[in-house]
């Protein structure tokens, strides 16, 4: 793609172009005929999820600017403050540079730097140790998302573990589960064309998700939309919304559940649609009858007359009124009930499927490469999700119910963990019984980038490759404008690093499962690019990054012959399936437990700067926010005499931490937050370590009674000025 | 650089749509290899009001490649130069560190760079300009909130901005006739 | 202005250059005026003549010291940008500079200048020639006087107009400051002379004090008046300068401005020399010179005219439009 263009593209798109709503992207047709200016390398970020497309720079073999790519719909042609600081951590001198072998305690730091041989053969002895007295089950392999994560599963699925745990349970597991129980799919909503928008706790504008962020802001700002935003903290994304409520925490489904009361007792609700495609919306109608706007205002904190005026203002944009699903649902015990009240108040407005509603995905084609495959695991898993969790995903397991069980030793002892790009130190609730979790290992390895906590207690440090020095798998990111993406190497490794497939591979050798892993990575994405919908796919893919659509397409669904995947084919508003399985077929609310005097609720959240507990050290981002603080409402800091700045202590039942105070009106007074991502262990994260405090000490183990996702907004907190 | 003494070079800014996400700061500090703790461009947040009645702004800032630049006026060697787009640079070989420019700058908008020793700013990156890109902050923005382009070109999107919206510029009883552009 | 980029570097180096333009001016002026034929005051001007170079070629070279590239500070005479007041600047204090020490050379008696050419190694080609250059001082003396008139008032002024040109900045931004540093210069001058005719252990007669002092007490007052009006004017004007007057009236420089500058550095020594000249004032009798007075009263001036640089360069740069 030659971004020479845009100056006169820009001309060309007139007022549009300072409109997200408008994907330069559009004129690429011209493109062909210019000369290209300097062009970057395609490739695709790695720093949160979004995986937004890049053009990468390269000078002397050194990646020196990473520039967005606009033909990717999806990144709507922008680069984030991280997209753009990854160049760091290639050139960041504390990097992993080579294999690591554990030669002190655990957690003490002492490592030998060894070759990757000595690394493959000790952990594979290890591994094979382990299976020998406990069988393959013996064995944890948990992952996050990630091009190369599929050579981490299949490593440990062909070793023979049922225990593949990856983070759903600590990210979207609640909301996925309960869209996907009643649409049988998890869609999109149409935030660049919807006219009403509510979130509850999404905080687009700080919390970045491609392209929901950019059209958002461009709904709101230029298109109009009304944009009303619930949460207990004045986000950013507060900041530009026509109407936020700090509502009650925990209290958001009454809220919903109002709206629907008001919407089906006045008629507002769209007939046509609930008749043809809806199972259940006579018992829901029933079933809220109680949940009066009054009803809610005591639970919420909201007005009755508000919540009523936005529920009808919300019925009468009709198709085009979203309330957005919201992606980190790992907060209360009821979130499953609460998305599925979300769902269902969707659902009866009818904008299922259409123009600024809630679109089902599509998906870009792309081939498979097909690998040797391998027996199903003779044991059952450890966290016995089939039995616990049935509904929820079985493939990706439940986070914190298994670490209860492996500290029970329950139902069989699992004795080694393998860990891929996760760092359940801090992104797992309850750093101490973590910490304990892997005391009780015989074995940890971890592929990491960077010395992570999580790796500073391993035994085994795997260094892979920077995503800018690696080709990794095509990966098919599903959406209204759905990409298929490549990311390809940028430049040389420039340590002793792998990519994960390599590694697999080095591990397989000495395991005896080379078999399983015979391909290249090349080979691999050319059986990925066959079925992309363009002309011979892989040279495509190599000089443009992405395969794209940027049309969206709506109603496919809308039609006679459509089945949803659901038990009844219909849109699940009562849900069989839920009440067999013991759960309310409805959503019922329980108002939650408040914090007793002198406690605080701890929520969480994110900041546009950081990606979870990572990348707060690098320095272009770190100089942005160098220490997390603990916000506390004005009022209430007074009370205790605690001035910003003032060091606290922080506790709960799982720890204590120490950090500065922050007195801000800009949170409700019975609700304290931190920052994720500080009060690292690792001194090879010079800039975090020991600075600030980590979240994950403070927050206690509770998850959500239907989907097993990890509540992290249930851990009532005592704050003390020292 | 094409020679186009007509051509003039303005940044209008969008400054409602600003999340202040700083990909825009990070974006120029890799574009222009600005060290540490020093900043070519920058984002004025103001943050008011009591809970739950609050509100918070973000002003976006950088050079303003002002019309009649006072940085230029008093730079005794001619090392701070303004191109005939408009565009305000430093030009390194001839600048002394006398930090003149600095102290006559309204908007605070130049600093010391320590790693060359000489005075650093927003260029509005003449040297992407001159390539036909945008400048790298512009072209990162995820809300485009940045629009740059000439001024005198009707068909740049700066040009339709001014004409169909209200704007203002910052601190204009300075004189120096600002060229970035907040729309209201 | 967060950090300011302008520190003590920038207020010796205005001070130091006015004090040599100050001196240089009273020296010059003691050349020029004549009683039947003779320089009236011909110690003050011996003693300014050799005084003036030194402070200002000081200033000049730590100034050049603090450049960020200090061996590319030639390129502050490979142009000339009359735009520019410190391009300006810069040719003026090298001008006066090299003015004010030909003047000393002319001012050395024979013998010193030989002395001082002792010194040189033998074998130097011109050593020679210099020793046996004589030329008629008297007439050079005054020449040279009346060119280093305008330089000395240039240099004096130029070291506000450094500042007041500058329009970010309202504190600087007023015609007022270059009149205002210009005369601190000259009082800071004549005080310097004061204490160096104080000091000097040959003959002194009354005349030259009376002189010296009822320059300084016009200096002073004129420096007066101009600051009245500049605080007056400036609670009259804009915003912006209010804000920025704010800094000295019940801000962060207050203290420098009137505990160091205004009463002590201005309104102190004008009232010890006025209670010295009481005697003239009054017709009965004449000045008479406590010795210890004279030189508080000098040092006093000298003292305020370096703060008033330091409150100006700093309060400044903390000044600016919202
Ligand atoms: N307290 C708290 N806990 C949370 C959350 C929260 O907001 N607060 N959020 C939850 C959510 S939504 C999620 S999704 C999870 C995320 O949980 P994690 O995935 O554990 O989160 P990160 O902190 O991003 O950890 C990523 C790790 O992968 C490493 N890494 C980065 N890139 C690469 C790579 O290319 N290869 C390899 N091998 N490693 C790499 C990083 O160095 C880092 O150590 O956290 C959950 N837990
Ligand atoms: N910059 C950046 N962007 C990211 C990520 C990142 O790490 N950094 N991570 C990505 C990933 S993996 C995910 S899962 C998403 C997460 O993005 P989101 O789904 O937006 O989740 P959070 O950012 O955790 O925001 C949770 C918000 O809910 C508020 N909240 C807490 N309790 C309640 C409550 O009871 N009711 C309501 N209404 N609000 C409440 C919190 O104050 C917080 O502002 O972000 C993605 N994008
Ligand atoms: S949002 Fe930012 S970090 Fe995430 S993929 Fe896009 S550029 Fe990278
Ligand atoms: S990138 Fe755009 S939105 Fe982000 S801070 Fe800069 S101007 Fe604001
Ligand atoms: S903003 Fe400052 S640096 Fe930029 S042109 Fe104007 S005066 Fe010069
Ligand atoms: S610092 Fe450099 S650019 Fe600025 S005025 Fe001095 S010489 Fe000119
Ligand atoms: S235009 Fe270029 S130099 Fe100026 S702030 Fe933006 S990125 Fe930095
Ligand atoms: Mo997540």
């Amino acid at each position: 793609m030659d971004r020479r263009l845009f100056l006169q593209m820009v001309g060309a798109g007139g007022l549009a172009a300072t409109s997200v709503a408008c994907p330069r992207f559009l004129s690429k047709g011209k493109a062909k005929a210019e000369p290209a200016a300097p062009m970057g390398i395609p490739t695709s970020c790695e720093l949160c999820p979004n995986k937004c497309s890049v053009l990468a720079m390269v000078e002397k073999g050194r990646v020196h600017k990473l520039n967005p790519n606009p033909e990717n719909p999806k990144s709507r042609g922008m680069l984030c403050a991280r997209g753009n600081a990854a160049i760091q951590q290639v050139y960041d001198p504390d990097r992993l540079k080579q294999p690591l072998i554990r030669v002190g305690e655990r957690g003490e730091g002492k490592w030998k730097p060894v070759s990757w041989d000595e690394a493959f053969d000790f952990a594979a002895s290890k591994l094979k140790a382990v299976k020998e007295k406990h069988g393959p089950e013996g064995t944890l392999w948990s992952s996050t998302e990630g091009f190369q994560e599929v050579f981490f599963k299949n490593l440990g699925m062909s070793f023979g573990s049922p225990n593949i745990l990856r983070h759903p349970s600590l990210c979207l597991a609640s909301v996925n589960l309960a869209y996907s129980m009643t649409f049988g799919t998890v869609p999109s909503f149409d935030l660049q064309n919807a006219k009403y928008v509510i979130m509850a706790g999404a905080n687009r504008f700080e919390s970045i998700i491609t392209p929901d962020t950019m059209d958002l802001i461009g709904g709101v700002m230029e298109r109009k939309a009304k944009f009303v935003y619930l949460d207990p903290r004045f986000t950013v994304t507060a900041s530009k919304a026509d109407e936020w409520y700090p509502i009650r925490p925990g209290s958001d489904m009454a809220f919903i559940l109002a709206m629907i009361q008001v919407i089906i007792s006045e008629d507002r609700y769209d007939k046509v649609f609930v008749d043809q495609w809806t199972l259940g919306f006579d018992k829901l109608a029933e079933h809220v009858k109680p949940y009066t706007p009054e009803w809610a205002e005591a639970e919420t904190g909201i007005p009755a007359r508000e919540i009523r005026r936005i529920a009808r203002e919300f019925a009468d944009a009709g198709h085009r009124a979203v309330f957005y699903a919201g992606r980190r649902s790992s907060w209360y015990q009821n979130d499953f009930q609460m998305r599925r009240a979300q769902a269902i108040l969707n659902t009866i407005v009818g904008n299922w499927d259409r123009e600024g509603g809630m679109v089902p995905n599509r998906r870009v084609a792309k081939g498979e490469f097909m690998f040797l495959p391998w027996d199903d695991p003779k044991a059952s898993r450890v966290d016995e999700v089939e039995k616990a969790f049935p509904l929820t995903s079985a493939k990706d397991g439940v986070y914190l119910p298994l670490r209860e069980n492996v500290l029970k030793g329950r139902p069989y002892p699992v004795k080694a963990w393998m860990i891929y790009k996760q760092d359940p130190l801090h992104s797992v609730p309850d750093q101490g019984k973590t910490l304990k979790m892997m005391q009780g290992m015989d074995f940890i390895g971890v592929v990491d980038i960077a010395m992570s906590d999580t790796a500073w207690y391993a035994d085994v440090v795997f260094p892979e490759s920077h995503y800018l020095e690696r080709t990794d798998p095509i990966e098919v990111m599903p959406g209204i404008w759905p990409a298929a993406v490549l990311r390809q190497q940028v430049v040389k490794p420039i340590h002793d690093t792998k990519p994960m497939l390599e590694i697999a591979q080095g591990l397989a050798k000495r395991l005896g499962l080379s078999d399983y892993f015979d391909y290249t990575i090349d080979q691999w994405i050319e059986a990925e690019a066959k079925e992309l919908p363009v002309e011979n796919g892989l040279e495509y893919m190599k000089k443009h990054g992405v395969v794209a659509f940027s049309e969206p397409k709506y109603g496919t669904t809308r039609n006679a012959v459509y089945r949803f995947v659901t038990k009844s084919g219909k849109i699940e508003i009562f849900s069989e399936r839920l009440a067999e399985a013991g759960h309310d077929p409805l959503p019922a609310y329980a108002s939650p437990v408040q914090p007793p005097q002198g406690r605080y609720r701890m929520i969480l959240g994110r900041k546009a700067t950081m990606t979870h507990a990572a990348l707060a050290n690098l320095p272009w981002l770190h100089e942005h926010t160098p220490e997390n603080d603990l916000w506390i409402n004005t009022d209430e800091a007074a009370r205790m005499g605690i001035r910003t700045g003032d060091l606290v202590e922080v506790s709960s039942t799982a720890g204590t931490v120490r950090l500065k105070a922050r007195a801000t009106e800009e949170i409700r007074p019975d609700c304290v937050f931190m920052l994720h991502g500080f009060g690292k262990k690792s001194p090879w994260l010079r800039s975090v370590h020991n600075v600030g405090a980590a979240d994950a000490v403070l927050l206690e183990t509770a998850w959500d009674k239907v989907s097993g996702n990890a509540a992290m907004h249930e851990t009532f907190v005592k704050v003390v000025k020292v | 650089m094409s020679k186009t003494a007509s051509r003039r070079y303005v940044m209008v800014l969008d400054s409602r749509k600003c999340i202040d996400c700083k990909a825009c700061v990070v974006a120029c500090k890799a574009e222009n290899d600005v060290p540490l703790g020093r900043f070519r461009n920058w984002i004025n947040a103001e943050r008011s009001g009591f809970y739950p009645r609050l509100r918070a702004s973000f002003d976006p800032e950088q050079c303003h490649h002002c019309e009649n630049p006072s940085c230029v006026r008093v730079c005794p060697t001619g090392a701070s130069f303004q191109r005939e787009d408009g565009i305000v640079e430093v030009r390194e070989a001839d600048c002394i560190g006398c930090k003149y420019c600095m102290v006559a700058c309204p908007y605070n908008a130049r600093f010391f760079n320590e790693e060359t020793q000489v005075v650093d700013k927003c260029t509005f990156c003449a040297h992407r300009v001159d390539r036909g890109e945008l400048p790298a902050c512009v072209e990162t923005c995820p809300s485009r909130v940045r629009t740059f382009g000439d001024i005198t070109d009707p068909k740049s999107p700066v040009h339709a901005l001014l004409e169909g919206r209200r704007y203002r510029v910052l601190k204009p009883q300075t004189g120096n006739g600002p060229q970035l552009y907040y729309l209201l | 202005m967060h950090e300011p980029v302008w520190e003590f570097l920038i207020v010796n180096y205005l001070f130091l250059g006015g004090l040599s333009a100050g001196i240089f001016f009273v020296s010059a002026l003691c050349t020029w005026l004549q009683t039947d034929g003779q320089a009236s005051y011909p110690r003050i001007a011996r003693a300014g003549a050799l005084m003036a170079p030194w402070p200002v070629a000081l200033g000049s070279f730590l100034l050049i010291f603090d450049l960020g590239k200090w061996w590319r500070f030639w390129k502050l005479f490979a142009t000339f940008r009359w735009e520019s007041p410190m391009s300006i600047g810069s040719w003026l204090l090298m001008i006066f500079t090299g003015l004010t020490l030909v003047n000393a050379y002319a001012w050395l008696t024979e013998e010193e200048r030989n002395r001082l050419f002792a010194k040189l190694p033998a074998k130097l080609p011109f050593r020679q020639k210099l020793m046996d250059f004589h030329p008629e001082l008297a007439a050079w003396k005054r020449n040279l006087a009346m060119i280093g008139f305008p330089f000395a008032v240039g240099v004096g002024i130029y070291t506000g107009v450094l500042l007041g040109a500058v329009q970010a900045r309202p504190f600087w931004n007023t015609n007022l400051v270059a009149q205002l540093f210009l005369f601190s210069a000259l009082s800071s001058g004549t005080a310097a002379l004061i204490l160096a005719r104080v000091l000097d252990k040959g003959e002194k007669d009354l005349a030259e004090f009376r002189f010296l002092y009822t320059l300084d007490i016009c200096l002073i007052l004129l420096e007066f008046f101009i600051v009245l009006p500049y605080l007056i004017h400036g609670q009259l004007s804009v915003l912006a300068v209010r804000e920025a007057l704010g800094l000295v009236l019940g801000g962060r420089y207050t203290f420098a401005f009137w505990g160091l500058f205004l009463v002590p550095g201005l309104l102190a020594p004008l009232a010890i020399e006025l209670w010295e000249f009481r005697p003239v004032l009054s017709g009965k009798g004449t000045l008479h010179i406590t010795r210890n007075l004279a030189l508080t009263a000098a040092g006093l001036v000298i003292f305020g005219g370096y703060v008033l640089r330091y409150v100006f360069v700093f309060a400044g740069q903390a000044s600016g439009f919202k």
